[in-house]
């Protein structure tokens, strides 16, 4: 599973980051791009120290910035249980266009962008444009 | 690209890799790819009382971006001909331009 | 990058730029290795006291922060009585 894929899921859901500076946001996630670009909504900035806090209504945080995100546990079975009904749909709909080989290495790559990753991704672009 | 190639030749060989963290890890040479990260089997931590971090650990990757050196395997490296290889990119390049 | 491959569902050990210990479980991992770890724990190493185990849950570390990925040999693992280790934290890395 790619780790953007876990990112795109965690649409509207609770996370915390950590940025290599050792600040910490904890927030719901608004939208997010390839960068690993990320707008958060009701967000608690935290300093590096611990010690000062800050409410934000929405912020953006430039991917190359981050440490790690910490996402809902329950969200890793989320996403596998939707690329595995990804995986089915597109078993059967190779199976139409023939070519086996076409099916076997294109098929679920161009399922994956079509259904679970691509809508998301449109809408993570957009989010960008709204951070900046 | 030249040191990827030496790389790749080492494969299955014993090295010592040492990381900006000051870690000194020994190991096989499993893999290597166009960044240098390292694949190492069978891996042995220096001063493993004061790193006792990795006792579990038994083969790693190691991110290309944090090694600090490689130890080679002398008799595995034919410095004559990466010198020659070397001179010959370096002419390669020039040529280009 | 295939060197993480046969790495996923395992039990791995990262060690991170800044020092910090993760061991968690493989669930991903992509061309930057920016990595997924499941049920994860930090471990904290200290010179007086037995390791601290901290648990993280669901992470996305980013490739850039990453040093070492190690895979950890449960057995051994298992065998280890953490509380006995004393050891200083890993140093951050030093360009």
């Amino acid at each position: 599973m790619l780790p953007l894929s876990l990112l795109n899921a965690a649409q509207n859901k609770p996370m915390l980051v950590e940025l290599k500076n050792g600040e910490t946001f904890n927030g719901h996630l608004v939208n997010c791009d390839n960068f690993m670009n990320i707008t958060l909504r009701e967000v608690y900035q935290t300093s590096a120290e611990g010690d000062k806090f800050w409410k934000l209504k929405e912020c953006y945080i430039r991917g190359s910035t981050i440490k790690y995100l910490r996402v809902p546990d329950p969200l890793l079975d989320a996403v596998k249980d939707e690329q595995a009904r990804a995986r089915e749909a597109n078993k059967f709909r190779g199976g139409h266009a023939g070519g086996a080989a076409r099916g076997g290495r294109g098929g679920p790559q161009r399922g994956g962008r079509g259904g679970a990753r691509g809508a998301p991704l449109r809408g993570g672009r957009g989010g960008r444009g709204r951070g900046m | 690209m030249l040191i990827f190639s030496v790389f790749k030749t080492l494969t299955d060989q014993t090295v010592t890799v040492e990381l900006k963290n000051d870690l000194c890890i020994t190991g096989v040479l499993k893999s290597v790819d166009q960044f240098l990260n390292i694949r190492l089997d069978n891996i042995k931590v220096s001063d493993e009382g004061r790193h006792p971090h990795m006792m579990a650990v038994k083969n790693c990757f190691i991110r290309g971006s944090v090694v600090r050196y490689v130890q080679l395997p002398a008799d595995h490296v034919d410095t004559q001909l990466l010198e020659d290889a070397t001179r010959r990119e370096a002419q390669n390049q020039i040529k280009q331009r | 990058m295939s060197s993480l491959q046969g790495y996923v569902d395992r039990r791995v050990f990262l060690v991170l730029q800044d020092g910090r210990s993760i061991v968690g479980t493989l669930a991903g991992y992509d061309q930057k290795s920016n990595v997924v770890l499941s049920n994860s724990t930090e471990r904290v190493y200290s010179s007086d006291e037995g390791v601290e185990e901290i648990p993280l849950g669901l992470y996305l570390v980013k490739g850039d922060m990453i040093c070492l990925i190690g895979e950890v040999d449960e057995e051994a693992d298992q065998a280890l009585d953490l509380t006995t280790i004393r050891a200083e934290p890993l140093p951050p890395i030093r360009y």
